[in-house]
């Protein structure tokens, strides 16, 4: 049966595109959530959509379940392999096949990544707006199947917002078109029910992104604070004087300790919390909206402001914070990133809670997010070599699902994935998931197409995740998590 | 769909469900009875994508959300609001607004008194999407009850969430043929502290170029509306940003300009909504490809009015006077020119058989797989979208 699957491969995507060596196979068995892993009985390779529907076929007529991969930066297990079945990489697939500036918009190959794309098309000074932190690394095929945000989605939105069209080979094989030319609806809005999807629903072969004209300025304030609750209580006052920052960034004292442990960004070591305001737009209204935000800050007690003065410093202070996650690993043998997402007037309460439920157990979070649309990732220090495992993924879990008690969700932007998939049952109800998989059987009535994912399943419920470990372009301070 | 239109004089079983229980509840209770249901909100769309010729899908009973309305959960801080489906988007607004919140979406048909379920289910749009996008961008939670009364939910109260398929999205433009919609929470935004919009005199032909020109300016304009041969550039912001942005077109376009008032705004909306007569279509293009599919299009001797999302593409047409072949005319060139990105707003120039879509989407067979599987026995006839959906059951 394999073996009749290995000659279908290797005519699908040819033979130099089908690893099958148990040493190349490794590579590909696990994602960004390094614990879990599941070894694959082939990954291929191809290099056109054409044999991207090739090998799904094959695997479709073979009833052997296939899985998408684009970096494996994934943070939730979306890209774990199935075992005995074929993990189908996109990292071929990369080329940028069409800038078309006139109507601000590029057609791109899944494998092309994230920053990859604003590169190409920053001489027609335009930029992809999404900016996951992995943008370095991540690509826009991944970008689709998690909808990315990133740290201006607080004013620009995910990716959702940022996609005109994407060429799928559907779980049968057959390729497909959703989305069109303009933002006129077709029906049924197929194609924002897709991103997003985890790669559940098919195999991106192409995506035709909007780009955005570069904004005419950029100012950007960091602002320390003597308690997390004031902090908070900024963040409320800006959004509440009717300013829609690009990012409002939030760090804590055992956050800030870590990233200036690692690059010296410039953080005040030792407060409560630092909030990073970015603005962008027209250059008068960022000038005056800049010292609004100050004036908020100060009237909520800041302790500091400072304006960055030019791009390098402000280069400086996202380094730091996109050096945060990895910069963990300074402060902790081992940790948990967490990503969940509550009422942004409940992020006080939230972190209060974070605090208690971190003392019952005993164990230290460090919690960095993006404040503006309330979406926390504590960072769970632990010891496994002092037997604290355990304890911090209860703990890990146990913050989640709070987020889910306060009227959030379980994933601002990390996904469901294999990780979470058994916390669903927390955030919505049987139906709603049923209701959900209508879609799954209308796209994969076989149910080949990555399974496993983001449903719970009694399978699944019963394994366990393992503890993070940084990428090591993470570590480098170069990408960062969120 | 007559029927629908007046649904007394058919004997049609009007149900008025109040909350999304009683929704569950008038399904159930006609699963038997009455299997085929329709959806109507306030009926402004009921002019949108009607069927060619006499009613060809009968409805057993309607499901009027005329009294599912009311807001669910409103925190001005977090910004978001949760309604009932029936809620009209303009009672929305005046509540958010109250707060200096606004649901950043304008659609001709809200002054009509559209619903929110109504206006997700319709995908329509105003001139705030150039920036904003339109219903499906901002709507965040969705609570919809399919046809074998099951109430499923998905998204939530926040704005980033990443958690289960969005079915928000999937219930976007499906024309009540899913499902009904019961409840939505909406994204708001800061209402501005001052918007000014200032017209730029100019071909239809040259609307992108200029367009573009001011977005390439950086100047951040909130609407860019072609509406006939003025280019309205709104701005919203600060009082001092938006009269130097407003200031500023000038010198990026080395045009002059001129001042706008909100007529010009009614304008646009007029030519959306159409009056008793005409024919009204909305076109979807690539942006630069907008003026010279609309200049071939044969409205020789019609007298024409267009309003056009300049850089999103979207140009909605209304046709007035001339024979109902010549508006038939200016549909099937329509459809042969944008294929399935062309929606009738309102049919009545055009002939009894004119066909109210184009051919389908490259993703129909997705299209009705979703159908399939989300109204297996068929309770929402499909006639909204039956050409691409039911094609053998639509009579000729």
């Amino acid at each position: 049966m394999l073996s009749q699957l290995r000659s279908a491969l290797v005519d699908a995507v040819g033979v130099d595109g089908v690893l099958d060596e148990p040493s190349a196979l490794r590579s590909y068995e696990c994602d960004g959530l390094t614990g879990y892993r599941v070894t694959p009985a082939y990954v291929v390779l191809p290099r056109t959509a054409a044999a991207v529907a090739a090998a799904v076929t094959a695997c479709a007529r073979h009833g052997v379940p296939f899985v998408a991969r684009g970096a494996g930066t994934g943070l939730s297990g979306g890209a774990l392999p199935v075992a005995d079945g074929v993990v189908i990489s996109l990292q071929r697939l990369r080329r940028i096949v069409e800038i078309d500036p006139v109507n601000r918009r590029a057609v791109v190959e899944p494998g092309v990544t994230n920053l990859d794309i604003t590169k190409a098309v920053a001489p027609h000074g335009l930029y992809f707006a999404p900016d996951p932190s992995s943008q370095q690394v991540c690509t826009i095929g991944g970008n689709v199947a998690e909808n990315s945000g990133g740290a201006h989605c607080l004013k620009y939105g995910f990716t959702v917002h940022h996609v005109h069209s994407v060429d799928v080979v559907l779980p049968d094989g057959t390729p497909t078109t959703l989305g069109g030319e303009s933002e006129l609806a077709e029906g049924p809005d197929l194609l924002g029910a897709f991103i997003g999807s985890e790669g559940t629903l098919g195999v991106v072969t192409s995506v035709t992104v909007k780009l955005l004209p570069r904004p005419a300025a950029v100012q950007t304030l960091v602002a320390d604070f003597d308690s997390v609750e004031a902090a908070g209580a900024t963040v409320t006052a800006i959004i509440g004087a009717g300013i829609v920052p690009a990012a409002v960034e939030m760090m804590d004292t055992l956050a800030i300790e870590a990233v200036e442990a690692a690059v010296e960004a410039g953080y005040t070591k030792g407060v409560a919390a630092a909030l990073i305001v970015e603005l962008d737009g027209p250059a008068e209204e960022v000038a005056t909206q800049l010292a609004e935000v100050e004036t908020l800050c100060r009237d909520h007690g800041t302790t500091a402001v400072t304006r960055t003065a030019d791009p390098a410093e402000r280069a400086r202070i996202w380094k730091g914070r996109k050096a945060a996650f990895a910069a963990v690993g300074r402060i902790s043998p081992n940790y948990f990133v967490q990503d969940g997402v509550v009422p942004r007037t409940r992020l006080t309460e939230a972190l209060t809670r974070i605090g208690e439920l971190a003392d019952e157990a005993g164990l230290r979070v460090a919690n960095v997010f993006h404040a503006g649309d309330g979406n926390l990732h504590p960072l769970v220090l632990y010891n496994e070599a002092a037997g604290e495992h355990d304890r911090a993924e209860h703990l890990s879990s146990s913050i989640a699902e709070l987020c889910v008690d306060l009227g959030g969700s379980l994933s601002g932007e990390h996904g469901i994935g294999t990780d979470k998939a058994c916390s669903m049952t927390r955030q919505y109800g049987q139906d709603d998931l049923d209701t959900m998989k209508r879609l799954r059987a209308a796209y994969d009535p076989a149910g080949v197409c990555n399974p496993g994912k983001l449903f719970p399943t009694p399978r699944l419920c019963g394994e366990r995740p393992g503890p993070y470990h940084p990428h090591p372009l993470e570590s480098a301070g170069l990408i960062e998590r969120m | 769909m007559t029927a629908l239109a007046s649904p007394s004089e058919a004997g049609l079983r009007v149900l008025l469900p109040t909350t999304a229980g009683e929704v569950r509840d008038a399904l159930l209770d006609t699963a038997g009875s009455r299997p085929r249901i329709g959806v109507r909100g306030t009926g402004t769309a009921d002019a949108w994508a009607t069927p060619a010729g006499p009613v060809d899908v009968e409805v057993d009973a309607e499901v009027a959300t005329t009294e599912l309305r009311g807001v669910l959960r409103y925190n001005p801080a977090d910004m978001t609001m949760a309604v009932r489906a029936g809620t009209p988007l303009a009672e929305v607004q005046e509540e958010v607004g109250r707060h200096g919140q606004r649901v950043a979406f304008d659609p001709a048909r809200a002054a009509l008194g559209a619903t929110v379920g109504g206006l997700l289910a319709t995908a329509d749009g105003g001139p705030a999407r150039h920036a904003q996008g339109t219903l499906r961008d901002l709507v965040i939670g969705v609570t919809v009850v399919l046809g074998d009364g099951t109430v499923a939910r998905s998204g939530g109260h926040v704005i980033k969430n990443v958690a289960g398929y969005d079915l928000a999205k999937l219930f976007s433009g499906s024309f009540g043929t899913l499902g009904v919609v019961a409840e939505v929470v909406l994204r708001l935004h800061p209402l501005p502290r001052a918007s000014a919009t200032v017209a730029v005199p100019v071909e239809p032909a040259q609307a992108h170029d200029v367009g573009d020109r001011i977005v390439g300016a950086g100047l951040e304009p909130s609407a860019l509306e072609l509406c006939d041969d003025r280019l309205l550039v709104r701005f919203d912001g600060t009082p001092e940003g938006v009269a130097r942005r407003a200031k500023a077109v000038a010198a990026a376009v080395e045009r002059p300009v001129q001042e706008a008032a909100d007529t010009d705004w009614a304008t646009v909306a007029a030519t959306a909504l159409g009056e008793p007569g005409d024919t009204v279509l909305r076109l979807g293009t690539l942006p630069s490809a907008g003026p010279g599919t609309l200049a071939a299009l044969p409205t020789a001797g019609l007298d024409t009015a267009l309003s056009s999302t300049v850089m999103s593409g979207v140009h909605t047409l209304r046709l007035r006077g001339g024979s109902p072949a010549a508006h038939a005319e200016v549909l099937r060139a329509a459809h042969a020119a944008v294929g399935p990105a062309c929606t009738v707003l309102r049919r009545d120039g055009l002939p009894a058989d004119a066909p109210a879509w184009g051919p389908p989407p490259r993703s129909v067979a997705v299209l009705r797989a979703v159908k399939q599987r989300f109204d297996p026995t068929g309770r929402f006839p499909a006639a909204r979208l039956a050409p691409w959906l039911d094609p053998e059951g639509v009579r000729a």
